[in-house]
């Protein structure tokens, strides 16, 4: 029927094309990675990003389709692209307005384990000196809930914060006395060697999650994690159980530290977690201050291990996938998130501007308030960059409109800072200014130098080209990506 | 071990070649000097550095100075729509439920 | 499928216009009322006076009742609570049917894009009657019915008018919920948009077609320049307000290709919409003229189609993939699988006979098995 065009009839009239804001970096071999302004991806060889950028790109490439339907260029077709792009980046950027979300109380420093890459605890009975009283509780409480935040989140950690239960069960009690109109959830951070039945009660009345560390199988996990009697992994996995018959399934969720002791071991560790019902593991980087860099175990531990630890930790994982093992990883979750969506998910050391004050705030036992966990870790080793004030002296305003938290923030934010700021992949990363600070004396260090920079950039890179190269990849990662998956 | 380069100041900014320079530094320090239309840079490698390992960061250290160049151009042409997303992105102009 | 209009056989008629009648098989109606009905007779042609006409089928012999039509046997589906329009020239349509869920209402054939698989044809005339029909027909639907439809052509076209009608189905229908078909085009007016949204209807959805995510491949399917842009601000403009809309998308050979990306744009850019339709392409209209173009056998595009699933269910958008038979979809799109978007167009081949499935499956279009369906139809044992 002559009525229809052809499909050239509704090409673009004019050749030229305007390039949208896009940032590169080189993957392997001749490969380059793209993203745009809101951090979405494609792959493109060199010769025809040099031909983008020097608009000598002809319409009829299939990359030119993409790079328009992906917002990195427009033309005389449409111009819709820049509308879209504020779209998504405003609700990448909406999370800011609800600010501080989680608020970690340090109930006690005392702790009945000895974990050499402990920064904080103290083998001390000695409550008076060590555990959070309640008068500094209810200061701490006030000053959470002025957080404009609908949803707060209390995390009760230590040392090992069931030393202090009663407290707990104070502020738990008094929280939600006092809060309105806010969603509330809590979270006990505990090795779950000292849980019994009433705490297990007064968690399931209060909906109490439980959060716990399972470094792996038990010769790992007794290494990393001594205590009196020698029976930390029995004690929590024991309590993992214990928790689940009455809480639920969901009610406990673990957490592993990678130490000397765990490398080469990655898929024992999984197995671990998989033999335990978990759905899933945080490859955790090792945070290089406290004990472990004064006792030197941080020198031993190598960037390039726990890298080769992480990859052999993911591919195994994809594997069990493939066989039909439902599992995930959770770093790299939390990274396809950023990549997938317009989401943010919250993890204060991938967040930019950092998540220090804005996504979280610590509470210690003596009434000083720092920016992240990390802060508070920074100064058991005597730096006190990251310490915001005193609940007891300090008001709101004192606290987070102090240039010890706003200063970092500003002068780490990614999107300003030196290569970060050409960085393809920035979207995806973060700020941490205090990693930056306790390893390099300065809230940005020098990014090519950063062990955070080459962590990350070397795990961007290898999550792109893998989903690349297979397609089941491509979709696994996909519905990892999902914030509410 | 020192190695000397020089780049056409009218062909690279300078901009591109610290950038590059900076993206390097993990891998060796570099003195950069305008002479006239050249721009020279020193490349100063560690100890242990091997001549593979030398050879390869000058290649590299080139590619991403054409990167940069390449960099700049982008910039330079997107700087200002760049700003007007910026713009609307945190405007008012209720694009999202709460405003 | 049936057969919705008909030139029935008329004696003795008084009518000096068109009419909508609610028939019915009730006698004894109050004197007030009776003038709304139309009466069906039964066999034995047992009449009272005072009704605005008098039903039978088939059967043609002067009853000397006043407005007494015959029908064609053919329309002998119409049944109690439906409405009928009746020409005085003698012409019927079926204009709603009770008994059916899909009740979708035609507003104009004017169109102001030409989609090459375009099922209602436009045409160029002024049906403005149609809307007219329709606004006199919300005062005659039954006010418990589930759901109505409009479609066109493009029922934006009639600008305010359509908000009107949307407006008057919102005060004579409260508890019915809409679905309009439309290209979304006239919401990319944002005065417009903020009238239609102040109308502030408790279940109306717009139906907007996204054929890609390539706006010259999307142009080229509504065979429209600038339709994509003005679309996705026509969409952009109605979350604004929070109006409900659905993304459909018909599959076939033009669209295909890029499934999968315009999916992952809807996820990226549109991920606030309500619903998406995937469908199967319709035998009917311009899709025969195009079929070269349009035809690819969906037992071929099978995977294609459960990855685009995959990525919309992924990012926890609803989705429902319709006008596709059980035997050429991939098991994993069975919970997405709708067995009908419309009830009087279900129909089966031989092959489906020995099939355990189907009555969970949708069938065919009756177009589909009169012109051209998979090559891969088999029973499911």
């Amino acid at each position: 029927m002559s009525k229809f065009q052809q499909i050239e009839f509704y090409k673009n009239k004019k050749k030229e094309y305007s390039l949208l804001p896009f940032r590169f970096e080189p993957l392997s071999g001749n490969n380059y990675a793209v993203t745009n302004l809101a951090g979405e991806y494609l792959t493109i060889p060199r010769d025809e990003l040099e031909n983008l950028v020097k608009h000598k790109l002809d319409s009829s490439s299939p990359h030119y389709v993409n790079l328009r339907a992906k917002h990195f260029l427009t033309d005389d077709k449409t111009q819709i692209a820049k509308e879209l792009l504020s779209i998504k980046l405003r609700t990448k950027y909406s999370v800011l307005s609800e600010f501080t979300g989680l608020h970690i109380f340090v109930v006690s420093l005392r702790c009945e384990h000895s974990c050499p890459y402990c920064q904080v605890s103290r083998q001390s009975d000695d409550k008076v000196k060590f555990d959070m009283s309640t008068e500094i509780a209810d200061k701490s409480i006030d000053l959470a809930l002025r957080s404009p935040s609908k949803n707060i989140k209390i995390e009760f950690q230590g040392g090992e914060p069931l030393l202090n239960f009663p407290l707990i069960k104070y502020i738990v009690e008094a929280v939600k006395c006092r809060a309105r109109d806010k969603n509330l959830s809590f979270v006990i951070a505990t090795n779950l060697a000292l849980i019994n039945d009433e705490i297990i009660n007064f968690c399931k009345e209060h909906e109490i999650l439980i959060s716990t560390s399972l470094d792996g199988p038990k010769d790992i996990h007794n290494a990393n994690r001594p205590r009196q009697g020698g029976n930390s992994y029995e004690k929590a996995v024991e309590g993992i159980q214990l928790v689940r018959a009455h809480l639920g399934i969901d009610a406990v969720s673990a957490l592993m530290t990678t130490t000397q002791n765990s490398l080469g071991r990655v898929q024992e560790i999984i197995d671990e977690y998989l033999k335990y019902s978990f759905t899933g593991v945080f490859l955790r980087p090792l945070s290089p201050y406290g004990f472990a860099l004064k006792t030197k175990t941080y020198a031993a531990y190598d960037a390039e291990k726990w890298h080769e630890f992480y990859l052999e930790g993911l591919e195994y994982i994809i594997d069990l996938n493939r066989r039909g093992v439902k599992f995930r990883e959770y770093y790299t979750s939390t990274i396809l998130t950023k990549m997938f969506t317009s989401h943010e998910p919250g993890y204060v050391d991938l967040m930019s501007p950092s998540g220090i004050g804005i996504g979280a705030i610590v509470y210690n036992y003596d009434g000083l308030v720092y920016a992240s966990d990390e802060s508070r870790m920074l100064a058991e080793m005597g730096d006190t960059t990251f310490e915001l004030g005193n609940v007891l002296k300090n008001s709101y305003e004192d606290i987070f409109l102090n240039p010890k938290l706003l200063d970092p923030i500003e002068d780490s934010f990614a999107y300003s800072v030196p290569m970060c700021n050409d960085c393809a992949f920035e979207t995806y990363c973060g700020a941490d200014p205090v990693f930056h600070h306790g390893r390099y004396k300065d809230f940005i260090g020098r990014k090519p130098e950063s062990e955070f920079c080459n962590r990350n950039m070397k795990i961007f890179k290898y999550v792109i080209e893998r989903m690349e190269s297979d397609k089941f990849v491509k979709k696994l990662f996909m519905s990892w990506a999902q914030p509410n998956a | 071990m020192e190695v000397n380069l020089i780049f056409d100041a009218t062909v690279y900014s300078s901009d591109a070649i610290k950038k590059a320079a900076y993206r390097s530094i993990n891998r060796f320090a570099v003195n950069i000097a305008k002479d006239g239309n050249d721009i020279k840079c020193s490349l100063t490698f560690k100890d242990s550095a091997t001549e593979i390992q030398i050879k390869s960061y000058i290649d590299e250290f080139k590619k991403e100075v054409l990167d940069q160049d390449l960099r700049e151009l982008i910039k330079k042409e997107t700087e200002g729509v760049r700003n007007l997303i910026l713009a609307h992105t945190f405007s008012k102009t209720g694009l999202i439920k709460d405003e | 499928m049936l057969k919705l209009h008909g030139n029935a056989i008329s004696y003795d008629v008084n009518l000096s216009q068109r009419r909508l009648f609610i028939l019915t098989r009730k006698a004894g109606l109050p004197k007030t009322m009776k003038a709304k009905y139309a009466f069906l007779l039964d066999n034995n042609m047992n009449y009272e006076e005072g009704y605005g006409a008098y039903i039978s089928f088939d059967e043609v012999k002067n009853t000397g009742i006043k407005n007494h039509f015959h029908l064609p046997i053919e329309m002998n589906y119409l049944a109690e609570g439906d409405v009928i329009k009746i020409e005085p020239s003698g012409g019927i349509n079926s204009l709603f049917r009770k008994n059916s869920s899909h009740n979708t209402i035609l507003l104009t054939e004017q169109c102001n894009h030409y989609c090459l698989m375009c099922s209602q044809p436009p045409k160029n005339i002024d049906d403005s009657w149609l809307m007219d029909d329709t606004m006199e027909l919300l005062e005659l639907i039954p006010r418990e019915t589930v759901n109505i439809g409009f479609s066109g052509g493009e029922p934006t076209l009639y600008g305010y008018r359509f908000v009107e009608l949307i407006n008057k189905a919102k005060l004579m229908l409260p508890n019915t919920s809409i679905d309009v078909l439309s290209n979304g085009r006239a919401f990319s007016d944002l005065i417009f948009t903020a009238k239609y949204a102040a109308i502030n209807h408790p279940n109306c959805v717009i139906g907007i077609p996204i054929y890609s995510d390539d706006p010259v491949r999307h142009d080229y399917v509504v065979q429209a320049e600038g339709a994509f842009d003005e679309t996705i601000r026509g969409i952009l403009n109605l979350k604004k307000y929070q109006q409900k809309v659905e993304i459909r998308i018909v599959i076939h050979k033009q669209t295909i290709g890029r499934l999968v990306q315009t999916c992952e744009f809807i996820a990226r850019n549109l991920l606030f919409v309500d619903h998406v339709a995937l469908m199967g392409l319709e035998m009917m209209g311009f899709t025969r003229a195009n079929l070269d173009q349009l035809w690819i056998d969906p037992f071929e595009y099978k995977d294609i189609l459960s990855e685009a699933v995959d990525v919309l269910n992924s990012y926890g958008i609803n989705t429902s993939v319709y006008n596709h038979q059980l035997c050429v979809v991939n098991d994993d799109v069975l919970p997405n699988y709708k067995k009908s978007i419309s009830d009087w167009k279900n129909e089966y081949v031989d092959q489906c006979n020995l099939c355990i499935k189907k009555s969970e499956c949708g069938g065919f279009f009756s177009s589909s098995k009169l012109h051209r369906y998979s090559d891969h139809i088999k029973a499911i044992i």
